[in-house]
Formats: C-alpha cells, structure tokens, sequence
C-alpha cells in the first residue's frame, strides 16, 4: 500500500534556509550560497548559485530538490566566485559526498559553511516533478538512510524530521538478487542495461566524486576505453566507474538518478560499499580520511583472494 | 487520402510488413525504458509512451560503422559500408514532436556534404505519425509553431479516435503506397470523432525575436546565470530529436577496425577542445550558449528553420532542471 511521507516540515527548513543565507551574505561572511530554487514546471526545482542576500527568497527546499550540490564545489567550483566562503545547501547524503571530498583534499572545511537540511526524504525522479512524496514515489536511497538530520553543520534548523514510515530497502533486496545469478545471468542482466548507454556521461557530470581535470575514458591518444556507444565499451565505461568510486561513492544515487536511460548505476555501487564493509570494515563518508582502503595496504588486510 | 485503421488491423499491418521482410521500428520496452526499435512482432509496440530517445535514430543511430579496415602484411584493405544495404523501413507511432524535428534534419544532412547514411535510410523509409492526446508541462511543441495534431513529417499520420482505432491520413506518395499495398486492413472513415488533441500548457514563443535578442547578445550576463547550474552532460542533445552533432573515430587494433560516426554534444568539453589545448568555448555557459544559439538562431540563418520541436526531453532529462522553454520565454520577453 502506498504510504504519503509527511514533507510539512519542508515550509519551515525553507524559510530557516533563506533566513539563514540573507544573514552570512549580508554581512559577508560567504561570497556565495548554492542551494535550491524553484522553476518554471509546477513543483520543480533547480540548484541555483546566489550571491546577494537580496536573492535569499528565491532559496527553497522541497521534495524535488533531490540534486547533491557538492558536485558544484569540485568540477563546475570555477564558475563560482572563490573570493571567501561558500555557503552550501546539504542534505544528509550529501554532507557523505562533503566529508569524502575534504578527505580527498578537493575542499577544505574552512572554506565552507554548511547549511544542514532536516530531510524526510526526496523523490527518485524529477521527470514529473509535481508529484507527491509517498513510500512509492521516494528515492531508493532515502528508504535506507540514517542521516536524516545532517550533523557537523554551521547551520541546521532545529526542525525535527517527521518519523517517516519503515519502508523496504530496494537495493538490498536486488544486490541480493542478482548476487543469486549465476555468472551468465548477471552479465545477460547487465548486458542488457549497458547496451541503453549512449554515452551521454550524464552519471559522471553529477558525481562528485568524478572531479578529474581529464577523466581517462575522455583520452583517446591512446585511448583506454572505448569512447564508442557500444556493448564493449559501456561495459568497460561503467566498471571502470564503479571500480573507481569503491569505497569513495557515499550513495548519493545521483549517477542512477540522472541516467536517461534508466540504467540502475546506484546497485554497482552499493554492491561495491557491501564488499570493503565486509572486507575492509569501511564505510564511506563518515570520517575524513586521508585514503581509502583501495588506495592503502595493511598488513591486516584480507589476502585470502591470493591463491 | 482519408482511410480508418482499427486498432487490430494496425498490429496486423505491422506484422504483414514484418512477414514482407521489413524493418517495423516502433516505441517499445527496451531492459525497462520505452525506446524506438525493431519490433519482432506487433505485440511489442507501445503506444502511450514517448520513446525517451527520439526517432531521428531512425535515420542517424548512437553508433554507427562507417569503414572497416584490415591488414594483411603489408597490405591495408579499406572497405566502405554501402548504404544500398540499408533495410526498407517503416516507422510506426512517431510522435508530432519527433516526426517534425526529421525533414528539419534533411536540410543539414543534404546541404554541401550529401550524408548517404542518413540520406538511403530517408529515401527507404515510411513515417507513420501519431496524434498526441497527452501532454506534460514539459511539453511545449505549441510554442515552436507546432502542434500535438501536427502531420509535418508523417508520410502517413493517425489520429486517435473516440470509438477506438485511427483516423489515417496521408500526406505523400509513400503514405498513400503504404495504404495501397494493404487496402484489405484499411476500410473507409466511420464518423467516429478524434480523441481532443493534448493541450501543451506554454505560450507562443515570439521566434523572430528571440533570434534578434541571439543576434545582438553573444556576449551578455545572462548566459551565465541561465548555465551556472550545467554540468556538462551530453543528455540534453542526445534525447532531442534535433540535435544532429557526430563524432568520427578509429576504433580497432593494428590488425583490423572500423572507422565510426558516434553522437557527440556541444555541451562536452572536449566539443571544442583544439589539439593544441586551447579551447574556445572553455566555460560552461559558452557551451550552453551554443546550444541555444545553433537551435534558434544559426540554423535559422543557414536553413530558415528552428532545431527545436518542443519534445521536452532536453527539460524533463537534465540532470540540474534546466528548462529551455523558460530560458526562450525569458529571452522573448526582453
């Protein structure tokens, strides 16, 4: 039975959010506040970049704001002036992305000011964005989330989350569904995804952790992968992304959010979250570390794999 | 010629002309997402769903080989792909959207460079158009100067009609041979009245003077504040029945390969990335702006028409909700 999720707290984060960023831009404590407005479609959202405080009102949060605007920080931080702070609008999921990120020296917390969203969770598309918030139309990651009120921020509205219904974790259940398959089963199950990809990089463009100056698979002198819409080189597109965000994908899920094409990137990172817990006992996002575990050795590492 | 289809004979044709040995692409479930395809039988095709990709795949696919190569010894053996190979095809439950957006492409494709890929696939191919009785606030074909009852493009277009089935109407010489070669299915219009047209909600767009405010404004702040929220993606272009840009690359190994034609978006770095570095469109609005540009104002000056068909894919797919429909009507009103 479909449950309505209780998004009336939503009125109040968006006033305590503008209220909030007139203050640090007017007395200059950020050049800049990236959060989300509203736009033209009936309930849409988009992320906006304000630099007077004058704007403060255009600042919303809704059950459409589903971006993870720390991807503004990284690759497209060039457009947005550096001359001081930046203030940022965060949602639980995405503050893991922040943490990742600073870990990864791409930001310093100093050079921000997080403002903390109390979130009952978003919807998993936007196509229609004048939908309502229920236990069919959320996000597959809110169904599983426990940040729901983002700690660590300089700015939380003290506003309690509503207790949002226990709803069935999705990508548990597949992860262990295709864990189930045989081999040719889940390379005929993934063929059949990949072979949708047409290559738009859209998956990339959002994620926040693709903050290369030149991703590999853009090389073509010489070319690693297969730049061509084709069997082959999807398949090596996409492991080759899923193998390099193991253990630094904190589950944002904007990869499959955005993917046109519906292919359900998120499952190749969860399944790869699930393998370094039980391996490695790590869990991205949480702490600012210095590296990851694919990207260390410990003589206490698992080396059962060596045969 | 004004003919009545019912919904049965319309499977039916669709599987005579599959048993004649023709390429049927229709919208239809691909791995979860309704796309345009070849149909193994009429049972496949879905009628109510806009393919998330449009039909200009039809006649200029994602990936296409365009030259093989292969060594022996020393000998390098070059082979052309021949488009006389190409199958006859019918293209069945085009949208008005996506079916107005294809003679738009011939002007491109047939200019000083004759694109025989897309050209043979063209000359081969019959369009069936489908009226549309929905619509989202993401659709805007109205405002483009079309409408969701709009022929242009169909060889032959249905209507959808209250007592079921289709109204038929043809509009060249090959609708009417597709009607002719299987008069048994087609019988006489009934009197049943058309399903009422989808109503896209947005205004007019004032298209003339969009593109003077485009053609005083290459430089102005508004393309930063319209594309400070652009990623860089390439989803936009390539759902949009408009967008025709390709890439041609080498792939193989030393031994043999193909050359191939791959879609590519000005929305990429790398679009305009020189081999020496340098790029001149090296920030996200100056890409974004190009978009805009080449849709409503160079390719009216080159071919006198819009790259745009008001599909609305480009809004309801951006990653970052830009609205290009919000972004012509800010423009048409300063």
């Amino acid at each position: 039975m479909t449950q309505l999720i209780d998004t009336s707290i939503y009125t109040a984060v968006t006033e305590a959010i503008q209220g909030e960023a007139r203050r640090i831009l007017s007395e200059g404590s950020v050049s800049a506040v990236v959060g989300y407005a509203a736009a033209r479609r009936k309930g849409s959202a988009q992320p906006v970049v304000i630099t007077q405080a004058d704007d403060s009102g255009k600042l919303i949060f809704s059950a459409a704001c589903v971006n993870n605007l720390a991807v503004y920080l990284t690759k497209a931080k060039k457009d947005i002036p550096k001359n001081g702070k930046i203030g940022i609008v965060v949602k639980g999921c995405d503050l893991k992305a922040l943490v990742g990120l600073m870990g990864e020296s791409q930001l310093k917390r100093e050079e921000l000011y997080l403002i903390g969203v109390p979130c009952a969770g978003v919807l998993a598309s936007t196509i229609l964005p004048d939908t309502a918030l229920t236990s069919g139309t959320i996000a597959s990651k809110c169904r599983e989330c426990g940040e729901r009120l983002p700690q660590g921020c300089d700015y939380t509205p003290t506003v309690t989350p509503p207790i949002t219904p226990v709803l069935e974790k999705k990508y548990a259940a597949e992860i262990a569904r295709l864990e189930a398959m045989t081999p040719a089963e889940r390379w005929a199950y993934w063929k059949e995804q990949f072979k949708k990809c047409i290559k738009c990089y859209a998956c990339r463009q959002v994620c926040p952790f693709c903050f290369c100056e030149q991703c590999l698979c853009d090389r073509n002198k010489p070319q690693m992968v297969e730049t061509t819409p084709r069997p082959a080189g999807n398949f090596a597109w996409h492991i080759v992304r899923a193998m390099h965000l193991a253990g630094r994908c904190a589950g944002c899920a904007e990869c499959e959010r955005v993917c046109p094409m519906d292919i359900p990137l998120n499952l190749l990172n969860r399944k790869m979250a699930k393998e370094l817990k039980e391996l490695y006992n790590h869990e991205a996002g949480f702490e600012v570390r210095e590296k990851g575990p694919l990207a260390m050795y410990d003589e206490k590492d698992d080396q059962s794999f060596i045969k | 010629m004004q003919k009545y289809l019912s919904e049965n004979n319309l499977k039916a044709l669709l599987d005579r002309l599959i048993a004649d040995g023709k390429r049927v692409v229709a919208p239809r479930m691909d791995a979860g997402t309704p796309l345009y395809g070849p149909l193994a039988n009429s049972g496949g095709m879905v009628m109510d769903k806009l393919p998330r990709r449009s039909a200009k795949e039809t006649f200029f696919p994602v990936c296409e080989d365009i030259m093989t190569y292969g060594k022996e010894g020393q000998k390098v053996n070059l082979t052309d792909i021949d488009p006389s190979t190409f199958p006859e095809t019918v293209l069945v439950g085009v949208r008005p959207c996506d079916a107005a957006a294809i003679p738009v492409l011939d002007a491109v494709f047939s200019w000083d460079y004759k694109d025989e890929f897309f050209l043979e696939r063209r000359r081969k191919t019959t369009i069936v158009g489908l009226a549309c009785t929905k619509a989202d606030d993401a659709c805007f074909c109205t405002a483009v100067g079309l409408s969701p009852a709009d022929p242009k493009g169909s060889d032959l277009f249905l209507t959808p009609l209250e007592g079921g089935g289709y109204a038929c109407e043809t509009f060249t010489e090959k609708g009417e041979q597709l009607i002719n070669n299987h008069t048994v299915l087609f019988t006489e219009p009934n009197g049943s009245q058309p399903l009422p047209p989808a109503e896209p909600q947005t205004e007019k767009f004032d298209l003339k003077k969009v593109k003077k405010w485009l053609d005083e404004h290459f430089e102005d702040p508004a393309w930063d504040s319209i594309a400070v929220r652009c990623v860089g993606c390439g989803a936009c272009a390539f759902l949009c029945p408009a967008c025709h840009c390709f890439d041609i690359v080498d792939e193989g190994t030393e031994k043999a390969g193909k050359r191939r034609k791959n879609w590519d978006a000005c929305g990429f770095w790398k679009f305009t990335h020189h081999a020496s570095g340098h790029n001149p469109r090296d920030l996200q609005p100056k890409r974004y702006r190009n978009r805009i540009m080449h849709k409503f104002k160079y390719y009216d000056d080159k071919f006198g028409q819009s790259l745009c068909s008001g599909c609305g894919r480009c809004i309801r797919f951006c990653p970052v909700g830009i609205d290009i429909a919000a972004i012509v009507e800010e423009i048409s009103k300063k």
